[in-house]
């Protein structure tokens, strides 16, 4: 992995850290949420089809070109959306805060993996671990 | 165009597997291509229903998630495990059963971006006319993520004091994220209680529709997750709810 590859995929940690999390989503303003709800289902939307699926949308729910990029500018603003390629090639796509990790002691984790690994150790070859217990 | 129906309750225990595999079943005996993904990453279970054991799990949704395969590689065509013929597919993306790697979720979390990019994959890449999400319990990432992207919401409850408060916050919830539709099904009523009493009740609490109401059944009980209940027992009053509630997500 070149310097470079590194760099990138430390700044796309760093993005991914400040992403939306799905229990953010909740409380967007409407026309974000909708913004937002039609991403997630197309992964990554290049900006003219993203005026036409809005377009498409039922005529409560559609959002007027202004209304469109000005909610798409909050959204990349706030790292929400992230934003590449210009012109034709302008698309987005949605920025999924990680779900975060325990922030339990370490030492019980590592105690709960010494036992997991000591009950490995102590089965039989072919004996399956019971997660009923 | 492929639908994402996720089937949720705020509390464990209402039938909520139940419910997914019998819908999985039910739409697949129409010629569906079902896709079922066990999001309940820390207490998995579906594969059960689909008599689907560690040994045949290649790989989980646990190894996708860290980066070990594709979404795709993780799914298991179960639809022989069926055991009655079937026109249509049912594949399962199992959730890990190994207790480390259900730990390693809950220690170090994992990227909601690759859980949401991966249920496209799976649409895409399994040609599916339906992508069932078992969720976990009450609300957390996934399943409010989940939630969010789904055509359909089916909330599963049971005559409960405990369930009605819970599912309300539930339907909040998927009425702020605008899923455009939402189904109750309220499961495990008893014998004693009248079924178009319990479901005008709760239409009234919640202003939402109920697709079925499905009595407390012990042959249900008593089979135990050990098969598709609507295809071993395809005459019992159960098994013509849950008909109805897969002919209304089909509609």
């Amino acid at each position: 992995m070149s310097v470079f590859d590194r760099l990138q995929k430390q700044l796309d940690i760093q993005k991914r850290e400040h992403g939306i999390s799905a229990l953010e989503l909740a409380d967007l303003p409407p026309n974000l949420r909708k913004i937002m709800r039609l991403m997630l289902r197309e992964v990554v939307l290049k900006y003219t089809d993203l005026c036409h699926a809005v377009e498409a949308m039922p005529a409560a729910n559609r959002l007027s070109k202004p209304e469109l990029d000005s909610a798409l500018k909050t959204l990349v603003e706030q790292n929400w959306l992230l934003c590449t390629g210009e012109g034709e090639f302008l698309s987005y796509r949605v920025n999924l805060r990680r779900k975060a990790g325990s922030s339990l002691n370490k030492d019980i984790w590592a105690s709960l993996d010494n036992r997991i690994a000591g009950s490995k150790s102590q089965e039989a070859p072919n004996q399956k671990i019971n997660p009923g217990g | 165009m492929s639908k994402i129906i996720s089937v949720h309750s705020f509390r464990g225990g209402t039938g909520k597997s139940n419910t997914t595999a019998n819908l999985a079943a039910l739409l697949a005996l129409q010629g569906n291509r079902v896709g079922v993904v066990d999001t309940d990453v820390q207490s998995p279970g579906i594969h059960v229903l689909f008599g689907l054991d560690e040994s045949q799990m290649a790989h989980s949704l646990n190894d996708y998630l860290y980066g070990k395969c594709a979404i795709t590689e993780t799914a298991v065509d179960v639809t022989s495990n069926l055991k009655v013929p079937v026109k249509g597919k049912v594949f399962l993306i199992p959730s890990s059963i190994k207790a480390g790697e259900i730990a390693r979720v809950l220690r170090e979390g994992y990227d909601v971006g690759l859980l949401n990019d991966g249920f496209q994959d799976l649409l895409e890449g399994l040609k599916l006319d339906f992508l069932l999400i078992d969720t976990h319990p009450g609300l957390n990432e996934e399943t409010l993520l989940s939630i969010a992207i789904s055509d359909a919401l089916v909330i599963i409850m049971r005559p409960d004091q405990q369930d009605y408060q819970g599912t309300g916050v539930t339907v909040e919830i998927a009425r702020k994220l605008g899923v455009p539709a939402m189904l109750l099904v309220v499961n495990k009523v008893p014998q004693a209680f009248d079924p178009a009493e319990v479901k005008a009740k709760v239409e009234r609490i919640y202003n939402c529709t109920v697709a079925a109401v499905l009595p407390h059944s012990d042959e249900m009980m008593a089979l135990a997750s050990a098969g598709i209940f609507s295809l071993q027992y395809p005459d019992h009053p159960v098994a013509a709810k849950y008909k109805q509630l897969a002919a209304q997500l089909m509609a």
